[in-house]
């Protein structure tokens, strides 16, 4: 057994780290979709944004990195307001126009990236004070990975309170199991929509800052990370916060521990594992919290 | 309305939405026959998607080669018709039949991607319209008559390489590729030198999903339990970035030496990896350094007209277009693509960056092939390893 876990558990750290970015990045479209009904195929563009964002100003220090930080949030900010601005007149017309509208906007802001920024791939390096390794059991492990995941975690804590303890998460839950007794109580439904729109979209993009250092940007991981997300949004369940979590984390270890156990069967691991959860719990891990 | 939501569906929809973007490309032509006027090239090189990069590179070399020779080709006016090869074999046989169909180019250049290039065999083969390639060639592409390439054999980088990894190792040797026809060629051609030359292969070899992988960690781990003495890896764009990066990060690139074929450290990948790239070995039929007459015409010129160090992909398009030259100036008075096809057989020694080459029986380069090591961001050539191609 130990010897089982000197030889894997540098992987077993990797899926914890690789499981809360795919948190926070997918956690915003479990939400936007669950809650809010729309299906947003522009998810993994808002992260690739971010990523990009995090090149633009990372200068090699940890202020460097909180500005893009804080510059990466507004964008997400932004582009999720314009999101729901977008996909609003659609919201009666089923998931596949919205499906599409989504999908045409990545390809075109994708374009615009990729004029931007070129065709390479721009990894970014985290802070000066943040590269290297440390020893983990007599493994080397990058300082970097180790920081996102207390920052991650810190993150998922903050938006479980925040969406399933809170007096604000109850309002949205409640917007989204009855919107006409929510409005009869005076709230504007759209500010909700707007706000958990945009609260998913920073967060994915918030998700880009940080994870560009592991999936830096460049053309096609819009791609990769809206294929994961959806993964996990289906492995985890609709719309709740523990579910995402609970997706997030297996899909983390089935890329990397299962990756390293298996790697003759990696292909087929993602997809496998989606199948194994969809025939057991159609429902997905978590079933989704409010909606009937 | 809304209603249930179907993750089964929602993943269908999203899948097939994902699947119908690899299609298009290319945009409508004129059309029109213009076999009396201008000499017309088609350029089907990638101008989207992944590999818009490469595409960029072969582009640039092609053009540098006519703009430095009056716009000309074979003394005739050149027009030269680009079409986006895209991401994929669909995309690219969709681009090239455009170009022969309806542009009526004489000749095309580029083609990045070997699904691309197997997809349009026929149309060039039955057409007979020569595909003077300047990248893709799997090792499985033999008996054309119209399809030439001025790059190399898929697996000869790895060939070049066996020999001197096997004697340099000191210990077995790590076998790790993207999980495509080109990582397979290249570890089987490593293979073929490696292992007649004494080398032992440590684990099994590693085959990583392609595309997709971004996360080299369980990978670097097989590694590192493997009890590996040096790596040998193919990555090309943006995965060799990753991969690079991660070797790094992970702490074994002070402890296991890297050899790759070249395309690991070509061009735009080797400014995304910085530093990490330090002290890689990887062998290729190239060198922005290499000293020699050719390429002291070439290098500084493409410098200057592109702001970067010219790559493979650049050379090999140069090339690409010089051998249009010879042709089309041999064909002489009736330039048609059978005329141009004849002469391309027997355009002899062509005076490269790279070294003199020329073609073997198989419509490939007969080409020397360096050690290069990464020193400070940039190649540089530090042996010949062996001549291939013969």
């Amino acid at each position: 057994m130990s010897r089982w876990l000197d030889g894997n558990f540098v992987s077993v750290v990797d899926g914890v780290a690789f499981g809360l970015l795919l948190f926070t990045i997918a956690v915003g479209l479990s939400l936007v979709f669950g809650m809010m009904d729309v299906l947003n195929l522009a998810h993994g563009t808002l992260y690739l944004a971010g990523a990009y964002v995090a090149y633009a100003l990372s200068d090699g220090t940890v202020t460097g990195l909180l500005l893009a930080l804080l510059a990466g949030v507004l964008v997400g900010t932004a582009g999720g307001a314009a999101l729901t601005f977008l996909t609003q007149p659609l919201a009666h017309r089923g998931h596949l126009d919205q499906a599409v509208l989504t999908l045409g906007i990545t390809f075109i802001v994708a374009d615009l990236l990729a004029a931007a920024f070129g065709g390479d791939v721009l990894p970014t390096d985290p802070p000066t004070a943040l590269r290297g390794t440390v020893g983990l059991l007599g493994h080397s492990y990058p300082v970097y990975r180790l920081v996102f995941i207390a920052v991650a975690a810190g993150l998922a804590l903050l938006v479980y309170l925040v969406f399933e303890r809170s007096s604000l998460g109850a309002l949205v839950r409640a917007t989204v199991a009855d919107r006409d007794m929510v409005r009869a109580l005076g709230v504007d439904i759209r500010k909700v929509l707007y706000g958990v729109f945009a609260a998913g979209a920073a967060l994915a993009t918030a998700g880009g800052v940080l994870g560009a250092p592991i999936l830096g940007p460049g053309p096609g991981v819009d791609e990769t990370v809206l294929v994961l997300s959806l993964v996990v949004v289906v492995v985890g369940g609709l719309g709740s916060v523990r579910g995402a979590l609970a997706g997030a984390l297996l899909i983390g270890q089935v890329q990397t521990l299962g990756v390293a156990l298996l790697p003759e069967y990696a292909p087929f691991l993602l997809f496998g594992t989606m199948l194994l959860v969809l025939v057991v719990r159609p429902q997905g891990l978590v079933a989704p919290a409010v909606r009937a | 309305m809304a209603g249930r939501i179907r993750p089964v569906g929602l993943v269908a929809a999203s899948t097939a939405l994902l699947l119908a973007t690899a299609c298009g490309g290319a945009s409508l032509g004129t059309g029109e026959d213009e076999r009396s006027g201008p000499v017309k090239i088609g350029l089907l090189v990638p101008r989207s998607g992944t590999y818009k990069a490469l595409g960029d590179d072969m582009k640039q070399g092609f053009e540098l080669y006519v703009a430095r020779h009056g716009g000309k080709l074979g003394g005739r006016e050149v027009e030269i018709v680009v079409a986006d090869e895209g991401e994929t074999a669909d995309s690219g046989k969709a681009a090239a039949e455009k170009l022969v169909k309806q542009d009526r180019v004489i000749a095309v250049s580029g083609v990045v991607s070997s699904a691309t290039i197997n997809g349009v065999k026929d149309l060039f083969e039955t057409g007979k319209v020569p595909l003077v390639g300047s990248n893709a060639s799997p090792t499985t592409l033999t008996g054309t008559e119209y399809i030439w390439r001025t790059s190399y054999v898929n697996d000869e980088p790895g060939k070049a390489l066996g020999t001197y990894v096997a004697e340099r190792a000191g210990g077995p040797v790590f076998l790790i590729a993207a999980g495509y026809q080109a990582g397979k060629d290249e570890v089987e051609g490593f293979k073929s030198t490696f292992l007649p030359a004494g080398g032992k292969v440590a684990g099994r070899e590693v085959y990583t999903p392609f595309p997709g992988t971004k996360n080299f960690q369980p990978y670097l781990a097989q590694i590192e339990k493997s009890g590996a003495r040096a790596v040998f890896c193919f990555y090309a764009g943006g995965a060799a970035v990753d991969f690079v990066k991660q070797y790094r990060d992970f702490g074994l690139a002070d402890k296991i030496p890297l050899y790759a074929p070249g395309f690991l450290t070509e061009g735009g990948v080797l400014k995304g990896q910085g530093d990490a790239a330090d002290g890689i070995l990887t062998a290729l039929n190239y060198s922005a350094d290499l000293d020699n007459a050719a390429n002291k015409e070439f290098a500084p010129a493409y410098t200057a007209a592109y702001g970067s160090a010219p790559t493979t992909y650049a050379m090999a398009s140069w090339d690409a277009a010089q051998v249009l030259d010879k042709a089309v100036k041999a064909a002489g008075s009736t330039v048609t693509s059978e005329s141009v096809n004849k002469a391309i057989a027997q355009v002899g020694d062509i005076d490269s960056p790279r070294g003199t080459w020329r073609f073997n029986g198989g419509g490939t380069p007969v080409q020397p092939w360096y050690l290069r090591e990464v020193k400070q961001g940039a190649n540089t050539v530090s042996s010949e390893l062996v001549r291939l191609g013969g």
